[in-house]
């Protein structure tokens, strides 16, 4: 996809995250620890966003604020133009059954479903008829390669395997915001690779936005940006060298 | 819709193992309890249920059989002059001292005098008619084959009803008394045994049998209308019998006691269950977790574990109907009083079922734990 067809896509420039002066912390005890210092952030359609940092940095906790799972303490947050300050617990499942795919650490998948079942489960709640829930999952699976493996359970599935059946399970939502958490970091260099690739694609061929946190350096060259946060700020904001190659030669 | 709550059942058999288990275990205990004191308790009333006759009457306010008082003749005749009835009876009960040949001591006995004639109804169910016809010699009389041990008696032998002369002309099964031992003889020689004076030619009962098709209740109401024949009570033989074993079973105690014991198995269950419930959510916590972060209501996964729950329920229950009907033909083929009815059965279930469900609500609450946040480390 050349640069002028994603700048043809409305929803490319528009942010469909939004963070104005988001601010979180816990109290542990007597001390409060800050975890967000003021922060603002824009995250746009069709990009792979990466935020980078060490272990501590909150950059989890800013993926839980912009994808509803927590509330800020102050600050607003807007996801494809909704508050999400304003809405009940109820209401943000809603949002999120509509809206949202989240890809964890761990693959979470149900020991006792196939692929295939994995991947319908959260679709079936979502209203859909029985045949398009099916179509959707097959077409995810065949999406990230598990095509011939959608009968099988997960103790039958590799580490990256499983974590792409979880992507699966997330793609098929056909969300438009996809959350990754450290989604390679139980996986080895090459399926992490196949990993970041298939996150890659879905941000670019189904406009999706895909906001990836991790601090696995690996992945820095494979985001259309990168942030880089520290002690709960954002220290830069920059288009990584592959990735402005590309554009580069695209262009 | 994926059937999550059943595959996971399935897959991770060994995991619910215990709580199905623990329904089962405890489901079985209510029926095997239940059938027991049915068995038991039963006898209280064998004098109703061994009869045919539809309709009982006597002493007023009578709670059980055996406490009945002598009641006018005139009530047999209020009885004869209903339209529907077409027979009636009189029954005479003897609270009386047994003195066997060999050395046994006094036994309290209760003498049941009854028509001997084939056509009589009281004990009409237990008595062969071979049998009944025998009681037409003075001082005959008939016990239960089980209850010869503790008569000091065999067939043929003599023995002494407060002081009068009895001769044992045969035995039957299913004439076992509750608190003492039954002792059938004819109405003629239930008289000569009678020694109270107050009691002189004086009935306890008059069973009445009525036209096919008649309900007994609405003719039990009609007759209860008037005591212009004297003081009495009409029962149903069904009514009588329930009001018979109910009083046994709280006079006793035994009544407390079954309840107190079901307590205590439906407490030690549903600890068992949800325990075992509770491990399984805790277990699968993370992917509850996840499909939460993808929207799925906590509503829609309570529904999940509920369901899990009563499959959890209705196996156990499977199990102990088997067990339980296999411990039961056992027992009856060893004449181990049980007896169950389909009500009965159908109690014991709910109260297991609800045990599951109260289990399963118990477990709903550790959901609270499936934070998606949580999941983000």
């Amino acid at each position: 996809m050349s640069m002028s067809a994603i700048a043809s896509n409305p929803s490319a420039n528009t942010p469909t995250l939004q963070a104005r002066s988001v601010r979180k912390s816990f109290v542990s005890g007597r001390v409060e620890s800050t975890v967000l210092h003021d922060l603002t952030l824009d995250v746009r359609a069709g990009e792979l966003t990466l935020i980078s940092g060490p272990s501590g940095c909150g950059k989890s906790t800013l993926l839980a604020i912009l994808s509803g799972l927590q509330p800020a303490d102050t600050g607003e947050v807007r996801a494809l133009g909704h508050d999400l300050h304003g809405l009940s617990m109820r209401a943000l499942e809603a949002f999120r059954l509509q809206h949202t795919g989240f890809v964890f650490q761990g693959f979470n998948l149900f020991p006792a479903l196939t692929a295939l079942e994995q991947v319908e489960l959260p679709l079936s709640y979502m209203g859909l008829a029985k045949d398009v829930v099916r179509k959707r999952a097959v077409e995810s699976l065949e999406e990230v390669g598990l095509g011939p493996r959608m009968s099988m359970l997960p103790i039958e599935l590799s580490g990256g395997e499983k974590q792409r059946v979880a992507i699966a399970r997330a793609l098929a939502k056909q969300p438009e915001l996809l959350f990754a958490d450290e989604p390679t970091s139980a996986l080895d260099a090459a399926n992490g690779q196949i990993v970041i690739d298939i996150l890659h694609r879905i941000a670019r061929t189904h406009g999706t936005t895909v906001l990836c946190v991790s601090h696995d350096p690996r992945l820095v060259h494979h985001a259309d940006r990168v942030l880089a946060m520290e002690d709960g700020r954002i220290l830069s904001d920059h288009v990584p060298p592959a990735a402005s190659a590309a554009i580069t030669e695209h262009s | 819709m994926v059937a999550l709550a059943r595959k996971t059942l399935i897959y991770e058999w060994r995991r619910f193992l215990p709580a199905i288990l623990a329904v089962g275990f405890a489901s079985l205990l209510q029926l095997l309890q239940a059938a027991l004191v049915l068995g038991i308790f039963g006898s209280a009333s064998v004098y109703i249920t061994g009869s045919s006759a539809d309709l009982w009457a006597g002493y007023p306010g009578t709670q059980s059989v055996n406490l009945g008082r002598p009641i006018n003749e005139d009530v047999a005749m209020r009885l004869r002059m209903d339209p529907d009835v077409v027979k009636v009876e009189p029954f005479r009960w003897v609270d009386a001292d047994w003195r066997g040949p060999r050395d046994t001591g006094g036994v309290s006995v209760f003498v049941s005098g009854i028509d001997p004639r084939a056509d009589g109804m009281m004990f009409s169910r237990a008595l062969p008619l071979a049998l009944r016809a025998r009681l037409n010699e003075p001082g005959a009389v008939i016990v239960d084959k089980a209850d010869l041990d503790s008569l000091g008696v065999s067939i043929g032998d003599t023995a002494a009803i407060n002081g009068q002369r009895v001769r044992v002309v045969g035995v039957s099964s299913g004439l076992r008394a509750l608190g003492g031992v039954n002792i059938v003889a004819s109405l003629e020689t239930a008289r000569v045994l009678d020694i109270a004076p107050e009691d002189a030619g004086m009935m306890t009962y008059f069973v009445a049998k009525l036209r096919p098709g008649v309900r007994p209740k609405a003719a039990a109401r009609r007759l209860n209308g008037s005591n212009a024949f004297g003081p009495y009570t009409v029962w149903t033989a069904k009514d009588f019998a329930r009001e018979s074993q109910l009083y046994w079973m709280f006079d006793t105690g035994a009544g407390a006691g079954v309840l107190f014991l079901a307590g205590i198995v439906f407490l030690v269950g549903a600890v068992i269950t949800s325990q075992t419930l509770i491990a399984a959510v805790i277990g699968s916590i993370r992917e509850y977790a996840t499909l939460n972060a993808l929207g799925v209501g906590r509503g829609s996964l309570r529904k999940v574990v509920m369901e899990q729950a009563f499959w959890v329920g209705a196996l156990g229950l499977l199990c102990s109907v088997v067990i339980g009907a296999i411990l039961l033909v056992i027992a009856r083929n060893r004449s181990v009083p049980m007896e169950m009815r389909p009500l009965t059965a159908l109690a014991c279930l709910t109260v297991s079922m609800a045990l599951a469900i109260v289990s399963g609500l118990a477990s709903v609450r550790s959901l609270r734990r499936a934070d998606p946040a949580s999941l983000l480390r």
